[in-house]
């Protein structure tokens, strides 16, 4: 089939050239803004080094919480969201009747967006008039009640459960789609040779959907280091800056306090961590595709 | 091993996935129940209690005085002229890495990974710059070049996946029966991917519908508002106002079910398609 060389590349062209407008350029631009001190506004930007990345490291109070609650997230993510993605995947691979109405139910908030699923919460969690402290009363466990978002103890792990009922329906999707790629016979013999349920998960189940625990894992990580709009939408790193992470640190320093080579420093460190996590995954498709 | 399930095992198995789901709707209810109550019956009646009266002109007033309406449009309007865009220039790019060996297509195809992986907050200051530059800010064209940009790789890599796995032997075939390349690309290739189209078109949809950081800083105005950032908007105004709150969030959640429901039967078939690369 001839082609001229050229015709593959129209093709690509407005492909490429938005995403290198929007994404490759811009990013390219941040690393460089991340070596200045920069308001975002005077005409002279002071080149300063890796002084941003050292006082981020050294001086700002915020950063390792930010780090350290992004770093929880991700644990939290691929227990508890993933295991129980997982959980509700195999059970809803069986033929129980209203198998599709029960996946329609985990999987609905996840076609929230996350602000939707902020004010549901943050409604659920109101100290006066909220189901959770109404339920304490009602139990006569009234003084359990707490404002749950204004308490930095518990604040972090109050939206954290609005993002489990948020996106555990996105990991038990991917297993749904894995597990109807795994044929029946190999559990057909392993009932012949007398294996329990728990030796055919574990020996047929999970090395058979190795392909889709590398995606949910890659896809789990990288989400749960860009988690924003949950966070900024429930407590906006609040109270006390207990509840902040990177992103929404970086848009604080960014946009509210215009300290533009703190923010770019910040992003990049997101950038540098997500490479970390991604490279493994990118390096398993690719090497697979060239099979 | 379906066959062999113990009927207690599998009233167990009912009894779970019932108390689980449970759970998972309470919030859904919850914020119904409030949806149609007073804020009198708020008070007075505890929230297992249905309301005295069903207010639904909650909603008709969140519609209308809280400008749901407006930021419905809004994102309505980016989002029809995003999503299909979106698609046909993924699709046109996706074609040429499958369907047109060239040099430098894996290079490429690794650039567009590549793009996956950036956290879109690695981008805003100097995307602030170029829209401030071009006076692009609080305009349609600008938000919708932008989703564009980030639609693209995760699209490319979703049609790809897809485009791969239909057979070569189609292309000649169609070769000798005169077709070209542009043939190939709107009369066989995009009618044979629609199931992958259509997961793609769901998934885009829901997340330019529900879109935030982007909409926070590149709309400003609030008659340019999206849902998202027009909802919590709305919050913010009708803090105290619980019942009209939570009537706006259910209405806001209609447009993003209907979608959903409507092309639900292609979204796994169309996912076990796509993620097996």
């Amino acid at each position: 089939m001839k082609i001229g060389v050229f015709k593959p590349w129209l093709f690509v062209f407005p492909a490429l050239f938005i995403y290198t407008v929007v994404i490759f350029i811009p990013t390219l631009y941040t690393l460089y803004l991340s070596f200045f001190n920069w308001n975002g506004v005077a005409k002279e930007k002071t080149f300063v080094g890796l002084s941003n990345y050292t006082d981020l490291l050294l001086h700002d109070s915020v950063f390792p919480r930010a780090v350290a609650n992004n770093l929880l997230w991700t644990l939290g993510s691929l227990t508890i969201i993933m295991g129980l993605g997982l959980m509700l995947a195999i059970l809803l691979n069986q033929k129980l009747k209203g198998r599709i109405v029960f996946r329609g139910i985990f999987y609905f908030p996840y076609v929230l967006s996350g602000v939707i699923v902020a004010t549901i919460w943050t409604w659920m969690y109101n100290p006066t008039q909220g189901f959770f402290n109404k339920v304490f009363e009602l139990i006569g466990l009234g003084s359990w009640a707490q404002a749950w978002l204004a308490e930095p103890k518990f604040a972090l792990y109050a939206v954290f459960v609005a993002a489990v009922w948020n996106g555990v329906g996105q990991p038990m999707v991917l297993f749904l789609a894995g597990l109807q790629t795994i044929p029946q016979d190999p559990y057909e013999a392993a009932t012949i040779d007398g294996a329990k349920p728990w030796q055919m998960f574990c020996f047929i189940t999970v090395p058979l959907l190795r392909e889709t625990f590398v995606i949910v894992v890659a896809i789990t990580m990288v989400a749960a280091m860009k988690v924003y709009d949950l966070i900024y939408a429930m407590t906006a790193g609040g109270p006390a800056e207990s509840t902040h992470v990177l992103a929404s640190w970086m848009y604080i320093q960014t946009f509210k306090f215009a300290n533009i080579g703190i923010g770019s420093a910040i992003s990049m460190f997101l950038v540098f961590i997500t490479l970390v996590i991604i490279i493994p995954y990118v390096y398993y498709t690719t090497k697979k595709s060239h099979l | 091993m379906e066959q062999r399930v113990h009927p207690v095992s599998k009233a167990l198995k009912y009894a779970l996935i019932i108390v689980l789901a449970a759970i998972f709707l309470l919030p859904v209810l919850f914020i119904t129940f409030t949806a149609l109550k007073s804020s009198n019956d708020l008070l007075t009646r505890p929230f297992y209690m249905f309301p005295a009266k069903l207010q639904w002109h909650n909603f008709a007033q969140a519609w209308e005085q809280g400008r749901m309406s407006m930021y419905m449009k809004n994102t309505a309007f980016i989002a029809l002229i995003k999503v299909p865009l979106g698609i046909l220039i993924e699709a046109l790019a996706a074609f040429a890495l499958t369907r047109m060996a060239f040099k430098g297509s894996n290079w490429v195809f690794t650039l567009f990974l590549i793009g996956m992986m950036v956290p879109i907050q690695a981008t805003l200051v100097p995307l602030n710059m170029i829209l401030n530059k071009l006076g692009l800010v609080n305009t349609y064209p600008g938000i919708i070049f932008i989703y564009l940009g980030f639609g693209i790789p995760f699209g490319i890599l979703i049609l790809r996946g897809f485009f791969r796995t239909i057979p070569k032997e189609i292309d000649e075939a169609a070769l000798i029966d005169g077709c070209g390349v542009m043939g190939k690309f709107f009369k066989i290739i995009i009618p044979l991917s629609m199931p992958a189209i259509a997961t793609l078109f769901i998934f885009d949809f829901m997340a330019t519908w529900n879109e935030f950081l982007l909409a926070q800083i590149f709309i400003t105005q609030d008659s340019m508002r999206t849902i998202t950032t027009g909802l919590l908007a709305f919050r913010g105004q009708y803090s105290a106002n619980y019942p009209l709150m939570n009537a706006g969030v259910l209405l806001s959640v209609v447009p993003v079910l209907i979608v959903y429901v409507a092309f639900q039967k292609y979204f796994v078939s169309g996912l076990a398609g796509s993620v097996k690369g």
